[in-house]
């Protein structure tokens, strides 16, 4: 029998593959200084000079999503980092151990869970003020709950194999058992949840940024050229255009990723 | 070698606390097997359990005592505990489809001993594991330390729990039902393998079973469970040749012969 050809994988491995290296190249080259501004080249089209065109100041835009492009990538997987970690550790420990410890935690990502995630985020930036690494651990913070969540029901379930007494016969440590022998069994399960989680954060810090309280000028980031651009959506459409779609082609590749390794 | 006294186990998890296990005693002496026989809920797993210290729960209430090498396992901590488990005492279960992690290769799970008790290296370690893969009679030993436990067969993974089990020499073997989820030429297999297991190693077993056709094969000396109590117990022939109890009578009564139907 021959096997189906994973179209999501192939599909979400190259489109991811391409966001990857415009960002990296990004990092290091850019056709334009991204933050020059240009009087002439005000929201200039698209030509052969600037391929996506120009802002309401003159600035590159290639050059900026190239720049905003690697922004809101570090964001999100800064932010994805930080829910994950903390997730596991919350999670393994109340799905491990249950009773007190669990009751009292879960309540709390209870409350938290309560809140979108996005107006929790805006709670903790108005606490710790605007900006890129701000907005990381906001984000972070507010991804805790759904993160922990999953990793508990994972390890609620596992603790009750077979496998887990033998390790416990064996002689190891509730830590060893919880982390060498239970986690790599969840690790199917939170690759795609780290991978939904991602494409979160990427739309998260877009809405951030778009309603001003994420990534500060001058810096460019996917989100925020959206908003500064849609005071200018007739005079020059590219300028919204083109970071959207990259936002776009960001968040399809990781979603066709996430849906391929489920199969895979 | 071990010695159970006077053991009580009571769950607290319902309204009425329930006994499960009531004023057990039962010895096991080293290089011993001794058979704990008995129909579904008469109390032997939990004992097992119990022995192997894997009831540790706080809904539950067990008094009495484990002496195991004079030590009395109800009340050591669990650091102590986790030192004799594994290189002392160790146990193989009746499901071995589940308990192996499947995630992790057959190699690294037989060495997992090991690495908690002893500080060989890794070249060492696969020595040894290979050595005990190679004692439970496992063909193409490299390949199966390579391989993962959905790769092996049940019979093989029953092997494969008992290599994990022996790999630190434990002076006492817990056998649950470990033949249960085998058929019946498998479970011939394992139960030599354990014979020869226990005359090579000096390893005391604990064998639990509902089977008195495979507990005559294998052990020295049966004591017969019925709703938590201890019934009978004694040397295997006499309790074969000449069952005191009516409820052992019965489970004999009940090991199903081969005859022909006219």
């Amino acid at each position: 029998m021959k096997k189906e050809k994973n179209w999501n994988l192939i599909i979400g491995c190259v489109l991811t593959g391409m966001t990857i290296i415009f960002v990296l190249v990004g990092f290091f080259y850019t056709p334009y200084d991204p933050e020059t501004m240009d009087v002439t080249a005000k929201l200039a089209g698209v030509s052969a000079a600037h391929p996506m065109g120009c802002d309401n100041f003159g600035r590159d835009i290639l050059s900026r999503v190239m720049k905003g492009s690697g922004t809101t990538l570090v964001v999100a997987a800064g932010t994805v980092a930080i829910g994950t970690m903390a997730g596991i550790l919350i999670g393994a420990f109340t799905g491990y151990y249950g009773g007190v410890l669990d009751e009292v935690l879960m309540r709390i990502i209870d409350a938290l869970f309560a809140f979108p995630s996005i107006l929790l985020a805006l709670v903790f930036i108005s606490l710790l003020g605007p900006g890129k690494y701000n907005v990381i651990v906001a984000l972070g913070i507010a991804f805790i709950p759904s993160f922990s969540r999953i990793v508990r029901s994972q390890f609620l379930y596992q603790r009750n194999m077979d496998y887990v007494s033998s390790a416990k016969l064996q002689g190891a440590s509730d830590i060893r058992i919880m982390f060498v022998h239970i986690l790599p069994n969840t690790l199917s399960v939170l690759r795609s949840s780290v991978m939904i989680g991602f494409n979160n954060a990427v739309l998260a810090e877009a809405g951030m940024s778009y309603l001003g309280i994420g990534v500060q000028p001058p810096d460019a980031s996917l989100g925020r050229m959206l908003s500064e651009a849609q005071s200018y959506l007739f005079a020059a459409p590219g300028f919204a255009l083109f970071p959207g779609f990259v936002i776009i082609v960001m968040v399809l590749g990781f979603s066709l990723l996430a849906e391929g390794m489920k199969d895979a | 070698m071990l010695e159970i006294r006077n053991l009580n186990i009571e769950f607290h998890d319902h309204l009425v606390p329930e006994t499960v296990v009531h004023d057990l005693n039962l010895r096991v002496a080293e290089g011993e097997i001794v058979g704990l026989v008995g129909e579904s809920g008469s109390g032997k797993t939990m004992t097992a359990l119990a022995v192997a210290g894997l009831l540790r729960r706080h809904d539950m209430q067990k008094t009495g005592e484990i002496l195991f090498q004079e030590k009395n396992l109800l009340e050591c901590g669990r650091k102590e505990l986790r030192e004799l488990q594994g290189s002392e005492i160790s146990m193989i279960f009746q499901e071995p489809m589940t308990s192996l992690n499947p995630v992790r290769r057959i190699g690294w799970q037989v060495e997992e001993a090991l690495r908690l008790h002893t500080d060989l290296d890794q070249k060492k370690r696969k020595e040894r594991a290979l050595e005990v893969l190679s004692q439970v009679e496992l063909p193409d030993v490299e390949r199966v330390y390579r391989a993962y436990p959905h790769e092996l067969s049940g019979g093989m993974r029953q092997r494969v729990m008992i290599a994990a089990a022996i790999i630190c020499k434990p002076k006492l073997l817990i056998a649950d039902e470990p033949t249960t989820a085998l058929d019946v030429t498998i479970q011939a297999q394992i139960v030599k393998l354990l014979l020869k297991i226990n005359r090579e190693n000096q390893v005391a077993v604990l064998f639990i079973s509902h089977d008195l056709s495979l507990v005559r094969q294998l052990c020295t000396r049966v004591a017969v469970m019925q709703n938590g109590y201890l019934v009978e117990e004694g040397r295997t022939e006499s309790i074969f040749m000449e069952p005191k109890e009516a409820y052992t009578r019965q489970l004999i009564a009940a090991i199903p012969k081969i005859e022909r139907v006219d």
